[in-house]
């Protein structure tokens, strides 16, 4: 699409966006792709529309306040870019339009403390937790409370289990085959504890050592995709320091959100002085699903324990593991590797679960609707268990399926495998 | 071509126009917001002019509603689906009204009847998705009917692989709901005058089609599906040639160029040949298999012939893979140039391979890549200027693009296959069509649309007086 972004915002993230908006041709392909498309039917919470919008913000055509609202309403699942044929790169386009835009925004002073709040308690696992428990003895007197904090309530498991803090290094079990990196990731640690513990298990089961840098912190996606482009800087900086991408094999994450979050670092940078850092950071960075295949591939997988009866498996595609980092395969494979297991693909399952991000804090209806449709959408499979790579799709995924009636087990990936190999599965 | 007007283009919210919609229409169906208009001025081609009100309806009652109070108000009203369109059709050429369809999704299937009644705004895909469980089929199938409306296919009488076998849009077309210029609603059957015929095809010029009972037919129980790649253009045109006329009637048969097979590679990577100067893909299918198969090995053997190199897809999923690499030439052609003019032409298919070298020769001696893929079967292709706006100039895209379409009219061809003439085409329509014929449409449209309110600018060009 032609347009005069450059002229407009030099720079690095100008160029980021520019380059997006030129890849476009306005086809339409994309738009069967949008969650929001699906359910609102206009052209404006669509991707082709909302590259308009940002274009005509960016050219000073539109005022920044109109477009909002449609910009607002993106997950930034990234269903559109795989659905894009002419290789349009939205999610960059999107994460550069937010952290431009943010500093421009008139919100109301409720609306920044919530921000804040959410951008400060997200990456901060100790903070977290306390919050989570707070939050649970407060869940009964949730019908009472406004819609605003009534949706991180609903989210909250029936459970805030301990935290279970990883250790600086766990070392392989048996002969010593590689050594990653671990990135331990904030809420899931105080909300699902088990996800690390069992990855560390996995990884020592099969031969690799695992160091969990010290001075690492959140991976800066959260306040990356709402536009909070300085605390996002900061926070990816600290990770670049901490980690040298040259000691290790891989710098591993099992949060799909956070590991997309990592290989964006380049994008973030782009321009920067430390954009070559980046880019061997980011190099390195795999999802753990993808790692474990690679050592599936290469015969050197431990071969699981057989399930205990044929076991259904639905697995949910992570939009930030299928869409943006296209791991699609990886964990389909691990999972069928598994004697008894069998691999259920999910209706619409290219469509977003509603969870994206801060999604469901910030647009909570559409994000239950999104996790209605995905919950029926998954229970028409009939699963015994239900499996996916993200913390923000399991909790709104286990949410809207025990709603729905279901008492099927949510779990990891690598907790599917782990179990199976403790004979537990 | 370029990004319209900057500014807003006429008043909002206390506009006669928006107040006397509101009146008629529930709140969320009425757009007036500088956001929401500017969304609702371009279609897959084209940017036109910001609307000054957009309308999404819900039933026919919305649609007759929202015409009203255009007429009322004086102003052009658009017909719009997805907006897939390549010839400019949903881009308004005035500030007016546009009435997006993409609410009005209700579909019914009536599988004794074998038939599908959908609204306008239903997706193309959805129609036979709904009614595969009941062992039926519809075969109507553009490029994107992954996108693309029920509503905006009987406006542009879309096409697609299938239809050299199974026929285009209006083949399928048992009636039709229209609301015309006036706000009356019509039930058109194709009795009598073939009235329902004439609003196929219309581009939203004659009427606004709100509702649609569609032909529903069993799938073939056996699809086997080759491709075939050449070291010449026109070689694979020749094997086309030579195949139909030995009694081959493949079900798709689809063409595309050396420069589309690399663009979708580069998207899909999918192991297609990237050193070949084309590629042909072909399906034939049926009932019984031993004639599927007697079909297949005719079409090979005439790609043989004509120097090509066959390879069967071994698999359902090697087949689909191949059909969606098929489905998205158009849009990966966005990897090479930002922009492209996008023909359109139909030829008879015995000048196929004359027609497909001239258009080569051209591209090859202008500044410009030309590159050509279509549903070659028909004679459809679409040689497509890809340029890029910030560089090059405009006025010699367009001569190109008119000098290929001289080379469709000189070899017998029109000027549309399947997309419209819509702003696009609209220029070479005198080359295309005498003027008492021309005169007729003129009349035509004049009877339906006394007040020149429909989607005014398209198809037709002006009348030359004297
Ligand atoms: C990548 C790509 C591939 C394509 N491949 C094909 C192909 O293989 N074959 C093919 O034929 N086309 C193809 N097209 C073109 C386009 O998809 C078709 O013309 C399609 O039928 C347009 O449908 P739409 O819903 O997007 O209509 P729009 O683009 O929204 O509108 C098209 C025209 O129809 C009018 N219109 C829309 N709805 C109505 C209504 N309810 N009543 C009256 N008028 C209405 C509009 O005013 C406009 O003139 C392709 C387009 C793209 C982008
Ligand atoms: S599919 Fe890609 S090129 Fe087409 S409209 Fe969407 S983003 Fe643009
Ligand atoms: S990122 Fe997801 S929600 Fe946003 S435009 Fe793309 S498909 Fe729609």
């Amino acid at each position: 699409m032609n347009n005069e972004i450059r002229g407009a915002v030099p720079g690095g993230q100008g160029e980021v966006m520019a380059h997006a908006v030129d890849a476009c041709v306005h086809c339409g392909f994309c738009l069967p792709a949008c969650p929001t498309y699906a359910l609102l039917g206009d052209e404006m919470d669509s991707p082709r529309g909302r590259i308009v919008l940002m274009k005509e913000v960016l050219e000073g055509a539109l005022p920044l306040a109109d477009a909002s609202p449609h910009l607002d309403r993106c997950l930034g699942c990234q269903g559109c870019v795989t659905a894009c044929p002419s290789g349009v790169p939205y999610g960059e386009l999107i994460t550069a339009f937010r952290g431009w835009s943010e500093p421009q925004r008139a919100r109301s002073p409720l609306d920044r403390a919530k921000r804040s709040a959410i951008l400060k308690i997200l990456p901060a696992p100790k903070v977290f937790s306390v919050a989570a428990r707070v939050g649970q003895y407060t869940k009964p007197l949730a019908p009472l409370l406004p819609a605003a904090l009534r949706a991180p309530l609903d989210l909250l498991p029936e459970t805030v289990p301990a935290m279970q803090p990883s250790p600086a290094v766990t070392p392989a079990r048996g002969v010593q085959r590689g050594r990653v990196a671990f990135l331990v990731g904030c809420a899931q640690q105080a909300l699902t504890p088990n996800f690390n513990a069992a990855t560390l298990r996995v990884l020592a089961r099969n031969g690799i050592e695992v160091v969990v840098p010290e001075g690492q912190g959140c991976c800066g996606a959260a306040a990356l995709h709402t536009g909070a482009r300085d605390e996002a800087l900061t926070l990816v900086r600290r990770n670049l320091a901490a980690f040298h991408p040259g000691d290790y094999d891989a710098i591993l994450s099992n949060a799909a959100g956070c590991g997309a979050g990592l290989k964006e670092y380049p994008m973030v940078l782009r321009g920067e002085h430390d954009e070559a850092r980046a880019r061997a950071f980011a190099a390195k960075v795999m999802d753990i699903s993808e790692y474990l295949h690679r050592l599936l591939q290469a015969g050197e997988l431990e071969p699981p324990l057989p399930a205990s009866r044929p076991i259904t498996v639905a697995y949910h595609d992570a939009c930030h593991l299928a869409h943006a980092q296209g791991v699609r395969a990886a964990p389909r494979a691990l999972l069928r590797f598994i004697p008894g297991v069998t691999v259920q693909e999910v209706p619409e399952g290219d469509l977003c679960c509603g969870s994206a991000g801060t999604y469901n804090l910030e647009q909570p209806e559409l994000a239950s609707q999104l996790g209605a449709r995905k919950a029926k959408n998954i229970l028409s499979t009939a699963p015994d268990l239900i499996a996916s790579g993200n913390i923000g799709c399991h909790t709104q995924i286990q949410s809207h399926v025990r709603r729905a009636g279901s008492r099927a087990p949510v779990l990891h990936t690598v907790e599917v495998l782990d179990r199976a190999y403790r004979g537990e599965l | 071509m370029g990004s319209g007007k900057r500014q807003a283009s006429g008043p909002t919210s206390h506009s006669p126009l928006v107040t006397d919609l509101l009146r008629r229409l529930a709140p969320h169906q009425v757009l007036t917001s500088l956001a929401e208009r500017r969304n609702y001025r371009y279609d897959a081609i084209q940017f036109g002019e910001t609307p000054l009100a957009v309308v999404l309806p819900e039933t026919t009652a919305d649609v007759v509603a929202a015409v009203q109070a255009a007429r009322a108000a004086g102003v052009p009203v658009v017909g719009r689906g997805a907006a897939s369109g390549l010839s400019g059709g949903a881009a308004p050429t005035a500030p007016g009204l546009v009435i997006s369809f993409t609410r009005m999704t209700g579909l019914r299937i009536d599988p004794a009847r074998r038939e599908a009644r959908a609204q306008a705004g239903v997706v193309t895909l959805a129609v036979s998705e709904a009614a595969r469980p009941h062992g039926l089929i519809y075969p109507p199938d553009p490029a994107s009917f992954r996108t693309s409306t029920i509503g905006g296919n009987l406006a542009e009488n879309a096409g697609g692989p299938m239809c050299f076998k199974y026929g285009v849009t209006g083949d399928y077309v048992r009636a039709l709901q229209v609301v015309d210029a006036a706000g009356e609603v019509h039930e058109l059957t194709r009795d009598a005058y073939d009235l329902a015929g004439l609003f196929i095809g219309s581009e939203g010029t004659l009427g606004l089609m709100t509702e649609a009972t569609l032909r529903l037919v069993p799938p073939p129980l056996v699809t086997r599906t080759l491709m075939a790649h050449f070291p010449e253009v026109g070689e694979c045109a020749e094997a086309v040639s030579q195949a139909i006329a030995a009694g081959a009637v493949p079900s798709k048969l689809e063409f595309m160029d050396r420069a589309c097979t690399n663009a979708v590679e580069d998207y899909l990577s999918l192991g297609l040949p990237r050193g070949a100067e084309a590629v042909l893909l072909v399906d034939t299918d049926g009932d019984d298999l031993p004639t599927v198969e007697e079909e297949r090995a005719l079409v090979e053997a005439a790609c043989v012939a004509a120097g090509g190199t066959v390879r069967r897809a071994g698999t359902d999923a090697e087949a689909a893979a191949l059909w969606q690499a098929r489905r998205s030439v158009s849009p990966a052609l966005g990897r090479i140039r930002p922009q492209r003019m996008n023909e359109d032409i139909a030829v008879p298919r015995s000048a196929l391979p004359e027609v497909v070298r001239e258009i080569r020769a051209l591209g090859d001696a202008s500044p410009f890549t030309v590159v050509q893929f279509g549903h070659i079967g028909d004679g459809n292709l679409h040689p497509n200027i890809l340029f890029d706006p910030r560089h090059d100039d405009p006025h010699a895209v367009h001569d190109l693009a008119h000098r290929i379409a001289l080379v469709a009219l000189r070899h017998g061809g029109v000027l549309s296959g399947e997309h419209g003439i819509g702003t696009m085409k609209r220029d070479f329509m005198r080359d295309a069509v005498d003027p008492v014929t021309l005169g007729a449409l003129w009349s035509v449209k004049r009877a339906l649309d006394p007040a020149g309110l429909l989607n005014p600018g398209k198809v037709l060009p002006e009348e030359v007086k004297g």
